[in-house]
């Protein structure tokens, strides 16, 4: 077997004969990630409007399902609309801390079967199974949102206690809900956010995946023709609260 | 106009089954007001050689082309694929060589006939010499070796007596591409009838290119097809009288 | 494809290709819409030309200190309790993966589509351990199912019908299957998802690894990527070594581009980074998480010359836009990679003499260097294969011949005049009304379907040295 000592000291010695025929530098990196972080969140805070606008339009354009409200206590009330019109009653949640917002109750008086994620380690592998298998058989998965990127419609989800991966996964619908907290304008942006959040800022949970999530689940791979919802979600709806959702 | 004195590089497809070209871009360079002269011993690029990978032969055939065009003032070339065998790799070829510096400068010196036309001569006013509708395939040295789309079309739009028609699939490669005509047969015969099947779709009775490599293989397609299109350089259909 | 297979020339596999009329309708239209797609694409983003520069030089930079990002990588990957392994050659690479599948008493393996398990043929060495592997890209698991390999780089199905896909779920899976895209790729749904929730093992490639935090990045669209990520209790990921990016503003770059030149999609449906097993408080994710690090010959061209070749991105741009793969598709050309950059991942693969004959499939038309996302120079490095195919003398001796003979002909004047005379006299049986119709020998592979235009009667050289009004 190759050890690690023998395969680097291969490269190494490549490397010595590398001819310096290219123009060759990375990528500028921040040099204050958090705070350069900060000065985005802060000029995108007056311009948000504009953001949110191109989000839309690129969501839209990648098949999302865009929806709007004032408040987050009406999102039960969309989430519940789409629930009736697909015949669904199963939801699996992320747990309300990691919402912003306890929704359960409402969802539950709307007559869905809620199931809210733990919030902290699920115990041992039966446990984990089990809650697997209530994700694996719900209708809806409801999330929330990390980052919502303008330039290309996406939604950011990082994983962690109480905000599973599974959520955004499974179910044939996931309906996600953010505010103007979380929107950005470009990938470059994402760029500086990402490096805070590995260096000196805080990332948004402690898990090891981070899903970068651009419309529902697609191929076209028999005779080019699309398709939705091959793995994973036939759907995916995003719920923007006007007033942001932690106060 | 800048040019008084322009040597044409004539190339072996020119010299051998072209003939007519050369002495149509002689005739017009000389109605232009520029001298034209024509290096004698003159025999090939060493393009073919090069793309097979016979480097050292190439250099070799370069090097005796820098010395036959030392005293140019510009050298013109009727294809794109020749001009930029000597624009873009003999510099290189010749790096190592005794003709390192001269290679670079008959690089600059070179020219690709319609470039040479438009942007050193700044002459673009022509009458066709098959008057109808034209259309024009860019050749794959031209576009994207030298990156000229335009020099062409704007001679070919600026036409007295000629209408452009666009291409299909115009910067499309015809399938020539040297000896892979023949390694590649079907597969250079396949990619060719693409191309001529864009070709008749135009309606043109003139298909127009800046390579005789390229009008080797379409001209060669049209005529076994009894196509009534008519397969040109460049420099034939503008010598039409001015 | 089988050494069977290969031992046909290349030269009657294309031939084969072009005489397939439904693969011949598929690749014109597959192609088409792909080349139409990353054209619309780039033209909405009018940064994307300074950014596929950068791409370019941050490959570049990467390449410079590939020892220093690798180590950073294994590092961060460790820390995060991961485990690195080191596979100089595809074997390695299968031991490896078949003793981390045994050791953790695995049956089956889930697969995402990785160009890099095809290339060391790990389906096979699964199979032969007892492992059962199930590909879960939708495009791979037809093609497993029919026991073939992918034709494209990105749409490995590209080659078959809906009907031809309904008859193979019908025969494999033993349901009735309509021929209908949506109804297939629903069977296709509820097939995969108790393979994913049952698999003990989930394999995947690597699009790219950010070396400073330790993330290996999969890029898909189906959802695969995510699902063999997260659901198995162990995740091994295969990648080439020259995968690595320094940082994740590096990676920005990348995403900023590859899947534009891929399908026309400003990003793909999902970008997944996994950075290690899974963590405190997670549901999902893996108990135990693996990273192979594969050579496979590409170590050695850090400092050769195929080195450009390492900057691939594996988007399939250059396959869409070249007048060869156009007319004879992936299978033709023999090997795991297709297409232009496939000639030359092969020579990296599987050494210059594989490709004697591949290095000249290409009418060095330079389209593949104007779609690559990172502008790698194909044509130059397929020139290059060719010189060493010649300076090896791996090339036949009839054309090494040939071509000595050309160049001495080329370096003498009287030869080449003598040479024009010759062929005047040679070609007096063939030539009528001014056109070449029909020649003997190697010359009959021009004129089987091309006229070829005589040598003339006065050379233009002849005539400007005779005629008085062509000089004045």
């Amino acid at each position: 077997m190759t050890t690690r000592a023998e395969f680097i000291s291969r490269i190494r010695e490549q490397v010595q004969k590398t001819p310096g025929r290219f123009s060759a530098a990375s990528a500028r990196r921040p040099q204050h990630p958090a705070a350069e972080a900060d000065t985005i969140r802060r000029e995108l805070a007056e311009r948000w409007p504009e953001t949110l606008e191109a989000f839309r339009r690129e969501f839209e354009g990648v098949a999302g399902v865009f929806h709007r409200v004032a408040t987050i206590d009406m999102v039960p009330a969309v989430v519940s609309r789409i629930a009736h019109e697909r015949e669904a009653r199963e939801l699996v949640t992320w747990h309300s801390a990691a919402l912003g917002a306890d929704l359960a109750p409402a969802l539950g008086a709307r007559g869905l079967d809620v199931h809210p994620m733990p919030e902290s380690e699920p115990g041992g592998v039966a446990e984990r199974e089990r809650l697997r298998a209530i994700a694996a058989r719900a209708d809806l998965g409801l999330t929330g949102v990390d980052l919502a990127i303008a330039e290309t419609g996406t939604l950011v989800l990082v994983s962690g206690a109480g905000r599973p991966r599974s959520t955004s996964l499974l179910p044939p619908c996931h309906i996600a809900v953010f505010d103007r907290t979380v929107l950005v304008e470009s990938l470059r942006q994402v760029g500086v956010l990402l490096e805070a959040w590995h260096g000196d800022g805080r990332p948004p949970a402690a898990g090891a995946a981070i899903n970068f999530i651009t419309g529902p689940s697609r191929t076209a791979d028999i005779e080019l023709t699309l398709t939705r919802g091959v793995h994973g979600p036939k759907e995916v709806h995003a719920i923007f609260v006007e007033q942001p959702i932690r106060g | 106009m800048t040019a008084r004195r322009a040597s044409l590089m004539v190339t072996c497809l020119g010299d051998l089954f072209f003939p007519e070209v050369g002495v149509s871009i002689v005739r017009l360079l000389r109605k232009l007001g520029v001298a034209v002269d024509v290096p004698a011993d003159q025999t090939c690029c060493g393009l073919p050689l090069f793309n097979s990978g016979y480097h050292a032969d190439a250099a070799a055939v370069a090097g005796r082309a820098v010395a036959l065009f030392r005293d140019s003032e510009h050298v013109v070339v009727p294809s794109g694929s020749c001009a930029w065998m000597v624009k873009h790799e003999y510099p290189g070829l010749l790096a190592d060589s005794a003709l390192a510096r001269e290679a670079s400068q008959l690089a600059a010196r070179t020219h690709e006939f319609s470039q040479f036309l438009v942007r050193v001569l700044g002459v673009t006013d022509f009458t066709a010499a098959v008057p109808g509708r034209v259309t024009y395939h860019d050749s794959c040295h031209l576009l994207r070796g030298l990156h000229e789309s335009q020099s062409p079309r704007t001679l070919l739009g600026k036409l007295k007596g000629a209408e452009l028609v666009p291409l299909p699939g115009a910067d499309e490669c015809c399938g020539f591409g040297g000896s892979f005509a023949v390694r590649l047969p079907e597969v250079s015969s396949q990619i060719l009838a693409k191309k001529l099947a864009n070709v008749e779709s135009t309606g043109a009775g003139c298909l127009v290119a800046c390579d005789a490599g390229c009008l080797m293989q379409m001209g060669g397609g049209l005529k076994r097809a009894k196509s009534r299109v008519r397969a040109l350089h460049l420099a034939e259909l503008l010598d039409g009288g001015r | 494809m089988s050494d069977a297979e290969l031992a046909t020339p290349f030269r009657q596999r294309a031939d084969g290709a072009m005489k397939d009329a439904f693969l011949q309708e598929a690749l014109t239209i597959a192609t088409t819409k792909f080349i139409g797609l990353r054209r619309d694409a780039f033209a909405g983003f009018p940064e994307g030309e300074a950014l596929r520069d950068q791409a370019r030089a941050i490959k570049e930079a990467t390449l410079q200190h590939l020892d220093h990002h690798l180590e950073t990588l294994i590092g961060n990957v460790e820390r995060l309790g991961g485990h690195v392994h080191y596979a100089a050659t595809p074997a390695e690479a299968r031991s490896i993966i078949v003793d981390i599948a045994r050791r953790t008493g695995a049956r089956m393996a889930v697969k995402s589509k990785s160009m890099a398990t095809e290339e060391i043929h790990l389906n096979e060495a699964l199979e032969a351990a007892g492992i059962t592997p199930v590909e879960t890209d939708l495009g791979e698991y037809i093609i497993q199912l029919a026991h073939e390999r992918p034709s494209h780089i990105i749409a490995p199905a590209i080659h078959k019908t809906k009907g031809q896909v309904a008859e193979l779920f019908s025969r494999e899976l033993k349901r009735p299957a309509e021929p209908d895209p949506e109804a297939l790729t629903r069977i296709a749904r509820g097939e995969l998802r108790e393979k994913f929730l049952q698999a003990d093992l989930g394999i995947t490639g690597a699009n790219f690894a950010v070396a400073d935090t330790g993330t290996v990045v999969l890029v898909t669209n189906e959802g695969n990527g995510r699902m063999v990520t997260s659901l198995p209790r162990v995740h091994v990921a295969v990648m080439g070594v020259e995968k690595v990016v320094p940082s994740f503003t590096d990676l920005m770059v990348f995403l900023a581009i590859l899947a534009k030149s891929a399908t026309g999609q400003k990003l793909s449906v999902y970008t997944s980074m996994v950075q290690g097993p899974r963590r405190a408080g997670e549901l999902e994710g893996p108990d135990e998480f693996h990273l192979v690090l594969l050579d496979g010959g590409r170590i050695a061209q850090i400092g050769g010359p195929l080195r450009e070749a390492l900057s691939c991105l594996r988007c399939g741009a250059c396959l869409n836009v070249c007048p060869v793969y156009r007319q004879i598709g992936g299978h033709a050309y023999g090997y795991t990679y297709p297409g232009p950059i496939g000639i030359l991942l092969t020579a990296m693969l599987e050494g210059a003499p594989a490709v004697k004959d591949l290095a000249h499939a290409s009418s060095l038309c330079g389209a593949c260097v104007e779609a690559c996302p990172v502008r790698i120079d194909i044509p130059r490095m397929l020139i290059d294969l060719r010189r060493e195919v010649d300076d090896k003398k791996i090339a036949p001796w009839t054309e090494r011949v040939a071509f000595k003979l050309l160049a001495r002909l080329l370096q003498h004047p009287r030869l080449y005049r003598f040479a024009a005379k010759a062929g005047r006299i040679m070609q007096k049986p063939f030539a009528s009304d001014g056109r070449i119709g029909r020649l003997p020998l190697f010359f009959g592979e021009w004129t089987r379907t091309r006229d070829l235009p005589p040598v003339a009667s006065r050379t233009f050289q002849e005539r400007w040295a005779s005629e008085k009004d062509l000089q004045a």
